[in-house]
């Protein structure tokens, strides 16, 4: 467990409460025939989740500190694979899916362990090719396909 | 009986070759689930979901439906047989439920007796997956007409109920747990509210109308969040794998193990029909009962087979157990059961008392399906281990980006927009960090599955009376729920005041 993390979650939840109370109050009271409108329950809700992460940040305080434990998280190999995630959602109505399925596989592959270029090469090939070709071709489904 | 008449119907349904190959493929995908590290039942179930949508595109509604749930309810228990294959000859559990079985199934595997720890777990599967279903059979008709009697008032506080059993077993922080309930119920409140048709919180975004898609948060906060971790944490692995060796139970093992499989069976069945407690703490209780029953219980830690046989029994008989409130009352006990709440919702159909009215197709074809599955299951697991204890051997290097682009294909297969994937990848990152700091995932999923139900039936109790709170408290059924609630909440607070540790429920 970690003490800054739940301080930190505290106060995002507390403001994510106090949102939602606020905004609901600028629903409009378009419910005829009953005085239960659309609002009741998300500030209901609100204030709960208000009440609890006032709870939580109490918690942290009393809690003790603990220093990180085990291996440093791996934040490099992960933050390659990410971004080329993201680069692979905003790319593919673009570029099409076999494209960008192929080059994010390949990126994946090689982040995570080098080498192995003609095995990383096959595998991705055969997952987008194969997957494009019998969702498109077999099941009549529909994605992106390639740039014209 | 009525209702063996139903379950004939029901084989009906099952038989047919399309659904024999699904409930093949849903067991067979399953138990490699339950053998792989790095997913567990939930992300599998969640990440086959858009596969089984298009797969079963052509058929009509009720077919589709009952097929796809035949397929991901595969997953589900197959991964239950799979999960002890891991624990036995590695000492890793595959998912959470199998994590006692590793205590004397990896001694056993040590001793050279893999094969039988491994073939005694399939067969306590076995019985186990058949007894739940026996009782499945027996109490759903009851079961769904008394929860037609209910009105809004107490399906809102049944629903309550459900919501606070999960919190109440699902992590270290009951607060934190209380934290993600309501954060999920919260983000059920984004797009067209269903009685007024007032849109909340969507800022004229098109795609907020409809609300959080339910496949996107669970994908992104299971799968992705799965994987997201096992690059982060660089998972070791180490530890050589244990060779399988003879595969059939000596009479001896069967004679010791027959008592602790029936006792086990029944256990996991009633613990699974409770909501919040799955099949990790039947596991656990099975366990424990054992070995305070057994005469020998300095054998126990040091590869007895009956702490193979119960555990394994119990965590598939619960998997059974929990589709008894799923499907009959419409309240998923657990994440991965709200998940296939969220899929037959997506196929317009409702979980609860009417779906034995209503989709019989559905109930019964899913029923008897696991009756067949279960068989199957058998028979993969007794000759097949060898081929299993393979597919440990996947290296991590291609698996985790391969669960990638499944999640991705597999939303955008049924979103058909990008703003989706861009949530998927969000929820992603909130499931990793969430998850690492103990907040856990599954009552969010839950109770987005449930919160819209929840409000509809809190607000059509109150209209009924004139906007009287009172009423969830004058109806005696309703206060008996609410009651239930606030005890499980409570309790494991006390307990731990006292400073007694509280089994917690990490499979959700």
């Amino acid at each position: 467990m970690n003490k800054t993390f739940d301080r930190y979650a505290s106060i995002i939840f507390l403001v994510i409460g106090i949102f939602f109370v606020v905004e609901s109050r600028k629903i409009g009271a378009s419910s005829y025939g009953s005085n239960v409108g659309p609002d009741i329950f998300p500030i209901g809700l609100g204030v709960l989740l208000i009440l609890l992460s006032i709870k939580l940040f109490i918690e942290t305080i009393k809690m003790k500190s603990e220093t990180g434990k085990g291996a440093k998280p791996d934040y490099k190999r992960f933050l390659i694979i990410f971004a080329a995630a993201v680069l692979y959602v905003a790319l593919l109505e673009p570029l099409g899916y076999v494209i960008t399925t192929f080059l994010f596989l390949v990126i994946g592959f090689q982040v995570l362990e080098k080498g192995g270029w003609v095995k990383t090469i096959l595998i991705a090939f055969a997952f987008s090719f194969g997957i494009y070709y019998v969702f498109v071709n077999v099941l009549q489904g529909s994605l992106p396909g390639f740039p014209i | 009986m009525e209702a063996v008449q139903f379950l004939m119907n029901g084989f009906g349904v099952a038989m047919q070759w399309h659904n024999l190959l699904f409930a093949f493929f849903g067991v067979l995908i399953g138990t490699a689930v339950g053998v792989l590290p790095g997913i567990g039942p939930m992300s599998g179930v969640a990440l086959l979901i858009p596969i089984t949508a298009t797969l079963t595109s052509g058929l009509d509604p009720q077919s589709a439906a009952a097929s796809s749930i035949i397929l991901l309810a595969g997953v589900y228990y197959g991964a239950m047989y799979g999960g002890s294959t891991t624990s036995i000859l590695l000492n890793t559990p595959g998912e959470s439920s199998s994590v006692v079985t590793a205590l004397d199934g990896y001694q056993m595997a040590r001793q050279g007796r893999a094969g039988a720890a491994l073939s005694i777990s399939a067969i306590g599967s076995f019985v186990a997956g058949i007894v739940s279903l026996l009782g499945l059979t027996l109490l759903a008709r009851p079961l769904s007409e008394l929860a037609l009697s209910f009105g809004p008032a107490e399906y809102f506080s049944l629903m309550l109920l459900g919501l606070c059993a999960v919190s109440g077993l699902a992590g270290g922080s009951i607060t934190k747990a209380l934290i993600m309930t309501v954060a999920g119920l919260l983000l059920a409140t984004i797009g067209m509210d269903s009685i007024s048709g007032v849109s909340r919180f969507t800022y004229d975004n098109a795609y907020l109308y409809s609300g959080l898609e339910f496949l996107t948060v669970a994908v992104g906060l299971f799968a992705l969040g799965e994987v997201f971790r096992t690059i982060l944490d660089r998972d070791k692995e180490d530890g050589s794998i244990a060779k399988v060796g003879r595969i059939l139970p000596t009479r001896q093992d069967m004679k010791e193990s027959t008592a602790p499989i029936v006792r086990g069976s029944l256990l996991g069945f009633f613990i699974g029909v409770l909501p919040g407690a799955g099949a990790t703490l039947a596991s656990f209780f099975s366990y424990i009962a054992e070995k305070k029953l057994s005469k020998q219980p300095e054998k126990f830690g040091r590869g007895a087979i009956a702490g193979v046989a119960a555990p394994e029994s119990a965590n598939n008989g619960a998997s059974g157990g929990a589709m008894i409130p799923l499907l009959t009352m419409g309240i998923p006990g657990s994440g991965t059961t709200a998940i296939l709440m969220g899929a037959l919702i997506m196929y317009n159909v409702q979980p609860g008392p009417l779906l034995f009215e209503d989709n019989p197709e559905v109930a019964w074809g899913l029923i008897a399906s696991m009756f067949i599955g279960n068989v199957m299951l058998l028979a993969l697991n007794m000759p097949l281990v060898k081929v299993f204890a393979k597919v440990i051997e996947t290296p991590a290097k291609y698996l985790l980006p391969i669960i990638i682009a499944i999640s991705i294909f597999g939303v955008y297969a049924v979103q058909f927009n990008t703003f989706d994937l861009a949530l998927l990848l969000i929820c992603g990152l909130l499931g990793y960090f969430l998850s690492k700091n103990d907040y856990p995932v599954a009552p969010l999923v839950l109770a987005l599955v449930l919160g819209p139900m929840i409000e509809n039936n809190m607000r059509r109790a109150l209209t009924a009376s004139n906007g009287d709170f009172s009423i969830f408290i004058t109806s005696p059924v309703s206060l008996i729920f609410l009651v239930i609630g606030a005890l499980w909440i409570s309790i494991p607070l006390l307990m731990k005041m006292r400073g007694r540790s509280v089994i917690i429920n990490e499979e959700g």
